[in-house]
């Protein structure tokens, strides 16, 4: 039987949106809390690279506590993530913007990816998948937006209105 | 009332049974010979039109309230209102299981 509904669910009927919200329909959305644990991300990957070796018991505590943060932050970034998907973002979005739907999914994929590595690569990468939704989001609201240096250790930049 | 029909969810008000992304099967033809009843998770419009994926939690003069199962994050009709059943488009009858929901 569940097959039957498996193949009928993957192969026959044309699929639709069901709500499941949710949220109070409150309308306040913003990409800064994406970019904010993006940027977390990048600085728990450097300060796990820079675990110093001297004492051992020290140096496990220390990376038990940064890779703690980067995952409870990835955590947050899908969250954050989801809620702009899901409730902000609306099928005319994705039209007006092809690159959209493509930039939640390799946020996503990156997202695991710095879960499951040490790689500051992909952390960068997903910094800037985040900051060009950050764009697009701006965009939709018809408000100007800039990219600057940020003022945190990352040194990376962030998007922000102007 | 729908024959069949599937829909992609959108939101977490029904987590943890069925979580943001799944994919679930809704039919209506169950209730052309019994009433939907308390504990249903049904398909159903909303005043806007939007197709909205929730459990029933009571029934009062042939009216439905509405609720979902996560109440940290959820719009319940004491927000849109107890629907009638003739918004009721069907039963969810299955979701695909969590992990497996690209096609």
């Amino acid at each position: 039987m569940k097959l039957i509904f498996s193949f009928l669910l993957r192969n026959l009927l044309t699929q639709n949106i069901a709500y499941a919200h949710c949220d109070i329909p409150c309308g306040i959305y913003d990409p800064h809390g994406a970019q904010l644990a993006a940027h977390t991300i990048i600085r728990m990957t450097e300060l796990l690279t820079e675990v110093k070796k001297e004492s051992e018991l020290k140096a496990e505590h220390d990376i038990s506590r940064l890779t703690h943060v980067k995952e409870s932050q990835s955590n947050l970034l899908e969250e954050e993530l989801t809620t702009l998907e899901n409730d902000y973002f609306k099928a005319e979005h994705y039209k007006e913007y092809p690159k959209l739907g493509e930039n939640f999914s390799n946020a996503n994929k990156l997202g695991a990816k710095v879960r499951q590595n040490i790689d500051i690569d992909a952390a960068e990468e997903l910094l800037e998948e985040v900051m060009q939704i950050a764009e697009i989001f701006y965009k939709t609201k018809g408000v100007e937006f800039v990219r600057v240096k940020s003022v945190y250790p990352t040194q990376r930049e962030l998007v922000i209105q102007k | 009332m729908l024959l069949l029909s599937k829909f992609k969810i959108s939101g977490h008000s029904m987590e943890p049974q069925i979580k943001n992304g799944n994919t679930v099967l809704v039919s209506g033809i169950i209730y052309l010979f019994k009433s939907p009843k308390k504990g249903d998770v049904i398909a159903f419009k909303n005043l806007d039109g939007k197709i909205l994926i929730k459990r029933i939690t009571k029934k009062e003069n042939g009216k439905y309230f509405m609720g979902g199962d996560n109440r940290k994050d959820s719009l319940d009709s004491n927000k849109f209102g107890m629907i009638s059943k003739d918004k009721i488009l069907g039963k969810v009858i299955y979701t695909l299981p969590a992990g497996r929901q690209e096609f």
